[in-house]
């Protein structure tokens, strides 16, 4: 009897000590401002110190991580890995991944809902869409879409979600809660990620061949406008944009522009093209810090990413990181 | 008649939508957690997997199919229509139970040589199978497969109709008769060079558009000149301009030419040497070689002796499309050079392991569609061009022939590697990057980096317009 209540108050204290450490942990991973780097090639995200720039930590993923997110509290960062069809889980207070989401063939970009408790992921090679319950850890529903489906965008009110597919050059609009695509929209050629304006009108969408941005209004779900990019001393062969960040006051637009090596910043309102700024090869995935004094841009074919500062428009370093930078996620 | 009879209600919903992939839900799906819709999940990969055995009898009956497999298939397909409608019905989307604007079928002909010479297995001694070859069918069939998606928002469906004759003498006939009896227009011809000029004659001024898929021949782009033909095969003179581009751009310009005993070996030494004179390399020699070991002819059929100069040289480039004497030239050449062309670094339109521009789902894509094979330049060819018909269906909104192929002509298409492929106005060659290819990766693409020209870097390659005696343009 004594012997067994000595147990419940090991246990009791035992406990309390994993959920007050839990907590310091968790305290601790907030707001670290720390910079996630996804590399296709060296499976692995780069970690770095935003005041120093140094790299602090390497965490070790499933192969070919690419895109990034994490969930509300940011206590969990999660990542598409294509090469082992699974979403890996990092718990941000012990840098490590520990565990993994199954998806379909070659997981490229998502989306997550965490009211709804949904994770949509695009399979690259499967041509579908994977609808995650993130509770269950389990696939509930796959959507075909057309050949190489990239993008992934989830409306505010979560009952739709827009997904691009590269070989058809057309928007999918799905319904969420139904899984089927109620209507497509041809778009440029080789359409890849998504900027949805804050007053939820228009979806703006990159497309890397035709090398420009369309713009589809949402209520009408049509082509509404298109933005052209051509960096001086460039051929436009050489723009393919890709990656697509908005502030959130809806003005600004940042679009990597592949090949090009530069990032161009549009004015959303009327359209037009306000600077460009030289990054490196390849510049794909862009992220901007919470304060939006910060852009981060990933240049796959130079093994670095770039900062930039949003105010002056101007590089202000690069940084190494592993082979072929897909994605950057910030923990701010 | 043809195949498209069978299933247009089930075209596209099929083929795009369902995969096998898509029927294992993956391990993170347990069954005893699974929510009702898991359920029709289930369904669907039935329906699925049924709609794949459909096209599987699809693709036994083309070419001419026999009377009485057609009819069993047809019936098969009437039998169990309702059932797929039915497992169909249970993902149908709001939209769509709204009124269909009609349906087109836009069926592409695809006109091969049954027994085609070109395709046959190179083997070595003893059997030994070096390459299995095959038509690049599944490359037109990938694209097919592409257009699906598209379905909602253009009302045509897509298909192939395979007609497989017996000599390069009955392509023509079968195209004209074609054109004329089954209302075909785009075909996809995977013939010889010897079918062209017939076929050029016959089609000439006709509603119709041939694209050459597997005819490297300079002369097809040159003399027979054709308004109503597209190469999207390259030609020699590309394949040559790049290798000799990425020759030069490594400073490696003086090579040993060796030419094997078939026209075609003439053909690409010849092409060869007016590339380096092109972009400043130096053929040091050119020696004719003959596979064998007759010791008296050892002058000829030596690899050591046939290199042997009394000067240096950089790189040996060897024409052989026999095959036999190339593949035994690499390590023992008489000074250790590299060998290009037949083997070793060879230039091509396409190669399995191209990582870059979303090349590798188009590898996936064909593998699972050919059985695994490796997608090689023909199948590249024959998925572009179908792609090309496609887009020009998408973008101009028409279904009909004349607005499709001036689009054909016009427009600019993703080939999936790189630079935007597009239609050479003089001479119709599709303009595209080429990939240098070694077995097991891709060393360089041309046009090299500083390959310059004042409009288009791709037409670094091949016949420029200055240079091409074709001038459809004018």
């Amino acid at each position: 009897m004594r012997h067994a209540r000595s147990h419940v108050i090991v246990g009791v204290v035992g406990a309390t000590v994993l959920l007050l450490l839990a907590f310091v942990l968790q305290a601790t991973a907030k707001d670290t401002g720390l910079i996630f780097v996804s590399n296709e090639k060296t499976n692995n995200l780069t970690v770095i110190d935003p005041k120093t720039w140094k790299i602090v930590k390497d965490i070790k993923t499933s192969r070919r991580p690419r895109d990034m997110h994490f969930n509300a509290d940011h206590s969990r960062l999660y990542v598409a890995c294509g090469d082992d069809d699974v979403i890996d889980i990092v718990d941000m207070g012990r840098l490590e991944v520990t565990a993994k989401l199954a998806t379909g063939p070659s997981p490229e970009t998502f989306a997550m809902d965490e009211a709804r408790r949904r994770i949509y992921v695009a399979n690259e090679e499967g041509s579908s869409l994977s609808i995650i319950d993130m509770d269950q850890n389990i696939i509930v529903r796959e959507v075909p879409t057309g050949g190489e489906p990239e993008g992934v965008l989830v409306s505010q009110d979560g009952k739709t979600v827009y997904v691009t597919s590269e070989v058809g050059d057309i928007v999918h609009r799905i319904d969420a809660e139904a899984g089927i695509v109620d209507e497509d929209v041809v778009v440029g050629t080789r359409p890849r990620r998504f900027a949805a304006t804050p007053d939820g009108r228009q979806l703006w969408v990159s497309a890397e061949l035709s090398g420009d941005v369309f713009i589809i209004d949402r209520h009408k779900f049509e082509v509404v406008g298109r933005v052209e990019f051509l960096p001086p001393g460039m051929r436009k062969s050489d723009v393919t944009p890709v990656g697509l960040a908005m502030t959130r006051d809806g003005r600004t637009a940042y679009v990597t522009l592949g090949h090009a090596a530069h990032v161009a910043v549009v004015d959303v309102a009327s359209r037009k093209v306000l600077a460009y700024v030289l990054v490196g090869k390849r510049a794909w995935g862009v992220t901007l810090s919470r304060d939006e004094k910060r852009v981060f841009v990933a240049n796959g074919f130079g093994d670095d990413i770039t900062v930039i500062d949003a105010a002056s428009r101007r590089a202000i370093i690069s940084i190494a990181v592993g082979r072929v930078p897909w994605g950057i996620a910030i923990d701010d | 008649m043809e195949a498209r009879a069978l299933h247009p209600p089930l075209k596209g919903e099929g083929r795009s939508a369902l995969s096998e992939a898509k029927c294992d839900p993956g391990w993170g799906v347990a069954e005893s957690a699974t929510p009702p819709r898991l359920a029709s999940l289930h369904s669907r990969c039935f329906a699925s997997a049924f709609i794949e055995k459909m096209t599987a009898a699809e693709g036994r009956l083309c070419p001419p199919p026999s009377a009485e497999g057609e009819e069993q298939a047809a019936s098969a397909a009437r039998a169990f229509a309702p059932f797929i409608l039915l497992a169909l019905s249970l993902f149908a989307s709001p939209a769509s139970a709204q009124q269909p604007p009609p349906r087109q079928t836009l069926t592409i002909g695809y006109v091969e040589i049954a027994e085609d010479p070109r395709y046959a297995p190179i083997r070595g001694a003893d059997r030994i199978v070096l390459k299995t070859r095959a038509h690049p069918y599944a490359g037109a069939e990938v694209s097919i497969d592409d257009a699906a998606a598209l379905r909602r928002v253009l009302p045509v469906d897509f298909a192939l109709a395979r007609i497989s004759v017996k000599s390069t003498a009955e392509v023509a006939p079968a195209v004209l008769q074609a054109i004329e009896k089954r209302d075909i227009h785009f075909f996809l011809i995977d013939a010889p060079a010897p079918a062209f000029a017939p076929l050029a004659a016959a089609v000439r001024g006709r509603d119709a558009l041939m694209f050459n898929i597997s005819a490297p021949e300079d002369s097809l782009r040159r003399d027979v000149c054709a308004a109503e033909i597209v190469h999207t095969f390259p030609s020699l003179a590309m394949s040559m301009d790049a290798l000799v581009q990425v020759l030069v751009a490594r400073n490696w310009r003086d090579v040993i030419v060796l030419e094997g005993p078939l026209p075609a070996d003439a053909a690409s030494a010849a092409a060869f040497a007016r590339s380096a004179k092109k972009f400043g390399a130096r053929v040091v020699a050119h020696q004719r070689f003959k596979a064998g070991t007759d010791p008296r002819e050892r002058e000829q059929n030596n690899p050591t002796l046939l290199t042997a100069l009394n000067r240096d040289y950089d790189a040996v480039f060897v024409a052989d499309e026999a095959f036999d004497f190339a593949r035994t030239l690499p390590y023992r050449t008489q000074r250790p050079r590299p060998v290009v062309g037949s083997i070793d670094l060879e230039p091509v339109a396409w190669h399995w392991t191209w990582e870059h521009n979303g090349a590798p789902q188009v590898q996936a894509r064909f593998a699972a569609r050919s059985g695994g094979r490796h997608m090689e330049s023909a199948d590249w060819a024959a998925w572009i061009a179908v792609k090309m018909i496609v887009q020009a269906g998408l973008r101009t909104r028409s279904t009909g022939f004349r607005a499709q192929r001036d689009f054909v002509l016009s427009g600019a298409f993703d080939g999936d590697k790189g630079l935007a492929v597009s239609v050479r106005a003089w001479d119709h060659q599709l303009r595209q990057a080429m990939l240098l290819a070694s077995p097991y990766a891709v060393v360089a693409t041309a046009p090299v980096e500083n390959a310059l020209h004042r409009t288009n870097e791709l037409d670094t390659l091949g016949d420029d317009a200055p240079e091409s005696p074709c001038r459809l343009d004018r």
